[in-house]
């Protein structure tokens, strides 16, 4: 951000920043926002056409359940598969958007492309965090699985309330750290030294 | 907000700092969803009546009239058709705005801030939060309108406004209500992760 230079003639007052000076020490982070809004939103709605949804996120889904039903028959559920149903004689789900972290990593995909830092840093980020997301995810459903069987009561707050926000948290989580740790920008800008002259 | 400075590589500082925001989160989220629950029953009342206010304000006649069920629901009700079941949807309330706990779990985390520093931008966050809460229940009643009741649906709605208020609801449903509170923690914190300029 450059400084307010001063007149030298006169001593420096205390001005209240106008409009366009707000704009401008908020740019960074209203780019940012910008930027965010518009992935978030583009990132959902190709998600809801209906091309997009038959093609490529029922058969995502449909993988999802399936290794979820592997993991369940390994700790000892008698688990059938069907398309993106999973269930046994005790309890049945049927994995759905809002399910399969999807929307966890368009957050987290928005935020990443949206933040200031090189592309290789970018892709790296994104496809740690997206094996990460799905990691939990598989956590979430298996969970929310056995609570639905052995705990019923409890699986409407766990589905909505405490899962979605179990995950979207490591979501954010995810991208802060990766933004803290591994996002710098090798640029000369207003905040870097000026150079020296020749 | 904080401001970049100029440095060849991010002070030690900024190693320490998302450590520090998972404790803080940590510390943080089971009190915050504590009162989050208590605050609940009556937020849901709240919302119901706003709401319900501003369908009918898009209403001639007003006809519509939401009404809290269970806590945690309302139901959508309207005096000029019939209703076999004594409504015509359920919509739970509170899947609207648990998001609140991310939120201020968010902005009380933030390490190295004092606590003014932290509740001020949190208030305004909540006060945003709360008018995209009513927001977003407007929509599924206009969702509900526009896409669920079959031939009532397809006589008051044509092509354009069923799509409009499916994807609006969508939108505010999923991505938006999800995203705001990243949004509104970005927007007061984000210059706290934001990259330290690397010299050339």
């Amino acid at each position: 951000m450059a400084e307010p230079k001063a007149s030298k003639s006169s001593p420096p007052r205390e001005e209240k920043p106008g409009f366009l000076q707000v704009l401008a020490q908020y740019r960074r982070e209203l780019t940012f926002i910008g930027i965010f809004v518009l992935l978030l939103g583009g990132g959902f709605t190709l998600i809801s056409l209906q091309p997009v949804n038959d093609h490529v996120i029922e058969p995502f889904t449909a993988g999802i359940a399936k290794v979820s039903g592997v993991t369940l028959n390994l700790l000892g559920q008698k688990i059938t598969m069907k398309g993106t149903q999973i269930r046994n004689d005790k309890f049945g789900v049927n994995i759905r958007n809002g399910c399969n972290g999807v929307e966890t990593m368009i957050i987290f995909l928005a935020a990443v492309f949206a933040f200031p830092a090189p592309w290789k840093a970018r892709f790296v980020g994104l496809a740690l965090g997206i094996v990460a997301i799905q990691a939990v995810n598989l956590v979430r459903v298996v969970a929310l699985f056995l609570t639905g069987a052995y705990f019923p009561s409890f699986f409407d707050s766990s589905h909505t309330v405490i899962w979605q926000t179990i995950v979207i948290l490591f979501g954010v989580l995810l991208w802060i750290f990766w933004a803290s740790r591994f996002a710098t920008v090798p640029t000369s800008g207003p905040g870097a030294a000026p150079a020296e002259p020749a | 907000m904080g401001t970049p400075s100029s440095a060849s590589r991010p002070p030690a500082i900024l190693s320490g700092w998302p450590l520090q925001f998972t404790k803080g989160l940590l510390i943080w989220i089971v009190p915050v969803a504590i009162v989050w629950i208590l605050i609940t029953p009556v937020y849901n009342r709240f919302l119901t009546k706003a709401a319900e206010n501003l369908v009918r304000l898009t209403e001639s006649p007003a006809a519509t009239r939401l009404q809290l069920s269970e806590t945690h629901f309302f139901l959508i009700t309207r005096n000029d058709m019939p209703m076999p079941r004594g409504y015509l949807a359920k919509v739970r309330v509170t899947d609207t705005h648990f998001t609140l706990i991310m939120l201020a779990a968010f902005f009380l985390a933030v390490p190295g801030k004092s606590l003014k520093k932290r509740l001020e931008p949190l208030g305004w966050s909540v006060l945003i939060s709360v008018f995209f809460h009513i927001v977003s229940l407007f929509l599924w009643v206009k969702f509900m309108y526009a896409t669920q009741l079959g031939e009532w649906s397809m006589e008051h709605y044509g092509a354009f406004a069923r799509n409009f208020w499916g994807i609006s609801k969508h939108l505010a449903d999923l991505p938006f209500k999800f995203g705001l509170p990243v949004l509104l923690w970005a927007f007061f914190f984000l210059g706290e992760i934001l990259p330290r300029r690397a010299a050339k």
